[in-house]
């Protein structure tokens, strides 16, 4: 790939990035999160298509229009969401689109035969064919997904955070068929946050930063601090703003008992303390953003309490925002943000109960507090009554921020708080959220970045399989032994 | 931006446009006479639009005003028969619209079922529950109260009383919608349900209120029409859900929840007139109005679209 460049809306995704992937090598796409690596791969795979540049496969330029395309094309992207039909069985999936017929009629048996054909091929041969995919573990699932996508014979496979969800075993596993594949030839980009594994696995890596191609290298003898370094342009130490970091007070600020919920948490407990910072991490689905969510009353769970200022919090978003306990999500999207809606109102929304005058909204001292906050937050925009979707992602998650400072809240939950936020910004948020715990209030911060974490918390938490396996204090642990924590197999 | 701006203003650029085309090309058109006629034309559909703004805005429709017109006309005047006076008969009215509004909000948000299925159905059983009641009565009621005669032919500072109770109903919610928490919440979750629940806003409480302002204000149009006919019979209010749609789409709200005002939606219900009577006054028979008010809905839709998508 030469030269791409796309842009949404306002936003450069991607500028000017080359990608040369040679072919029967393993390569390795790295960047903070928001640096444009899955726009690239989505350009790559035909969800996109890029404003500027080209794509040459085998020196030939070639247009991808369209998802079918990219197929067509040999090119074959494996996405972290599965992307499974959940009630067919594992033949119907792995075949989906290609079944064998007869006449207008399906060949059930040669459908069978053909998909365990498949599986074994890349060396799963034990997953039952004729399973329900819904009803098969996480890990299979994966595997079937991956077989699928072997099954089209592609020319360059695309692998965006395959690791995630699976045990070691299992990933070990995944590497195997990938070693197979580069012995027949096939090009695999491998994204993964993980870096002991990019670096035991990939050949080379491209490295980008804010939608920029910083370096393409070579990854033999390079260290993972190394990568860390050149990933976000500092050194770590530079970059999180942990000098002046206040030491929490003693001071309860709210309490998790027994958090349950079926199937994804097992009896958590939990204690944030005035002032404290607390880091939650561990593998997909290891039950940190349901205790978060639960923390906040965004979700119900099955057993437990959870206690704030001395009461016992109640269910739903609204119970835990009186009791001053306010979320933001990974999503700001989704679950965050009016983007059609004026700055000002996105931040009031939530204290408009506060500013009013009888039944009618109190609009002077709305545009205050709004103004306080912006100021406060250093909030940059056109104005407060610009549609908040003109904003930059940083600013745009400063105006949550701001909305949930105007609460006043003793406990800020938030799930991934820097994902898409570009570095400089990031920076940024970390000191406020340094400032925010001075002041007193608990932060609980769901993270799957482990620099993240290391700078900014004071206590880390590791979930594994719906429990805390581990906790670990500020200075206990490095880079390497957090996340040897995290990815240590359930036992 | 400026393309949503552009939208936004259009509707009254339109509107004024209209009305001067219309009036040049009419020596008729701009008459005191036909202006008052217009107004009065522009009171039922403008007070259905009204409420059907406050659901549009929450994301969600109600099929059930054009029954529920019928259904608070056949209260009122079934009311008055027995020789109750105009006040019991009209809060009855009322609150049977508020009723059917109420029973449709909670099957809506309770049960979570389509806001289109439960309003299609009560729109059905509620016409029903109006023609039972009617046929006690032979199916035909004739009007005579002091009050509703008076309405009928009074005026307010030379407005028509039918087209005051629109204007003073379109104000109050304009201003409802604009300086209220509700107003506020209403947009976040037309905005974004989900984001909405999360900064604490009661979204099924909010939406359920919607619901029963449309229903109350539905019964307010019911009076309007017994009000205009003196008389409550079996065909009233047929199909006037679809001419409130359309001038809330006209207005150039979205259908999908958080774009729309009240103030656009009485301009749009004044483009719906103001074209069906320069029709009438050139002649064309009513049976093309209705193809031609489908026509202008997609035309409405299609500047707007082509608005929006110029440079942004």
């Amino acid at each position: 790939m030469r030269g791409v460049s796309k842009r949404f809306g306002a936003v450069a995704a991607l500028s000017d990035v080359d990608l040369i992937v040679r072919r029967g090598e393993v390569h390795s796409i790295v960047g903070q999160n928001g640096a444009g690596k899955s726009t690239l791969m989505h350009i790559l795979a035909g969800v996109h298509q890029a404003d500027a540049g080209r794509v040459l496969l085998g020196g030939r330029e070639v247009r991808i229009g369209g998802t079918a395309q990219a197929l067509a094309l040999g090119i074959v992207t494996v996405y972290q969401e599965l992307s499974l039909l959940p009630n067919l069985t594992v033949a119907e999936n792995v075949l989906l689109g290609r079944e064998p017929t007869r006449g207008p009629l399906l060949r059930r048996s040669t459908m069978q035969a053909r998909a365990r054909a498949i599986l074994e091929s890349v060396g799963v041969g034990e997953i039952p064919v004729d399973a329900e995919v819904g009803t098969l573990p996480l890990a299979q699932r994966q595997l079937v997904e991956i077989a699928r996508a072997l099954s089209s014979d592609p020319g360059l496979l695309v692998l965006d955070e395959p690791t995630a969800a699976l045990g070691r075993e299992d990933a070990e596993r995944l590497f195997g068929i990938v070693a197979l594949l580069k012995a027949r030839g096939v090009s695999t980009i491998f994204i993964s946050h993980r870096f002991a594994e990019v670096l035991q696995h990939c050949d080379r890596a491209t490295i980008l930063r804010n939608g920029r191609l910083v370096e393409t290298l070579d990854l033999a003898g390079v260290s993972e601090a190394d990568l860390t370094v050149r990933m976000i342009g500092e050194s770590a130490e530079a970059f999180y703003a942990t000098a002046e970091h206040a030491t929490p007070r003693r001071d309860v600020a709210l309490q998790a008992h027994g958090l349950r919920l079926a199937g994804r948490l097992r009896g958590v407990d939990l204690t944030l303390h005035r002032g404290e910072i607390v880091g939650l991490t561990g593998l997909l689905g290891a039950g940190q953003n349901e205790v978060a969510r639960i923390v906040a009353g965004d979700l119900a769970a099955d057993a437990g309490d959870v206690v704030c200022g001395g009461r016992r919090v109640g269910v739903g978003p609204r119970a835990a925002i009186e009791a001053g306990i306010c979320l933001l999500t990974e999503d700001r999207r989704a679950e965050g943000l009016f983007l059609d809606l004026p700055v000002a109102d996105n931040i009031a929304l939530p204290s408009l109960r506060r500013l009013r005058w009888g039944p009618v909204l109190d609009l002077a001292a709305q545009r205050r507090a709004v103004a306080g906050v912006m100021r406060r937050l250093d909030i940059r925009a056109a104005s407060a009554g610009a549609p908040v979707r003109s904003l930059s992602g940083g600013n745009q998650q400063k105006a949550i921020l701001g909305r949930w400072l105007l609460r006043d809240p003793a406990v800020l939950v938030m799930i991934e708080p820097t994902r898409g936020v570009d570095v400089g910004a990031k920076a940024e948020l970390y000191r406020t959220f340094e400032a925010l715990a001075r002041e007193g209030r608990a932060i609980l911060m769901v993270s799957s970045d482990v620099p993240e974490l290391l700078g900014v918390a004071d206590r880390i938490l590791v979930f594994a399989a719906g429990e805390v396996r581990e906790s670990v204090a500020r200075g206990e642990a490095d880079e390497d032994a957090l996340n040897l924590a995290i990815q240590k197999p359930a036992a | 931006m400026i393309g949503r701006r552009l939208a936004g203003a259009s509707v009254l650029l339109v509107t004024l446009l209209m009305f001067l085309v219309f009036a040049l090309t009419t020596d008729r058109f701009a008459s005191t006479g036909n202006v008052l006629n217009l107004a009065k034309q522009m009171s039922i559909i403008g007070v259905l639009g009204t409420g059907m703004t406050f659901v549009v805005l929450g994301g969600g429709i109600d099929l059930s005003v054009g029954s529920v017109v019928l259904f608070a006309g056949a209260i009122a005047g079934a009311l008055l028969t027995e020789g109750f006076g105009a006040a019991p008969a009209m809060l009855a009215a009322l609150a049977g619209g508020a009723l059917v509004g109420a029973a449709n909000g909670l099957l809506i948000e309770r049960l979570r079922i389509s806001p289109v299925i439960v309003t299609l159905g009560t729109m059905v059983a509620v016409r029903g529950l109006g023609l039972v009641l009617l046929q006690r009565y032979s199916s035909w009621i004739d009007v005579s109260d002091p009050v509703f005669d008076a309405l009928g032919v009074g005026s307010i500072a030379g407005v028509p009383a039918s087209a005051a109770v629109m204007l003073v109903l379109g104000l109050a919610g304009a201003l409802l919608l604009r300086f209220t928490r509700f107003g506020r919440e209403l947009y976040a979750i037309g905005t974004n349900a989900a984001a909405a629940r999360l900064c604490g806003v009661d979204v099924a409480g909010v939406r359920v209120a919607t619901y029963v302002l449309s229903g109350a204000i539905a019964a307010v149009a019911g009076l309007l029409s017994v009000v205009r006919t003196g008389v409550v019979s079996p065909s009233i209010g047929v199909g006037l859900e679809f001419s409130a749609i359309s001038v809330v789409v006209l207005g150039g709200a979205r259908l999908s929840g958080g774009v729309g005002r009240i103030e656009r939606t009485l301009l749009g219900t004044a483009i719906l007139v103001m074209v069906l009577n320069y029709l009438t006054i050139h002649g064309v028979p009513g049976t093309w109005q209705t193809t031609v008010t489908g026509g202008l809905i997609l035309a409405a839709v299609l500047t707007d679209r082509l608005l929006r998508r110029s440079p942004a």
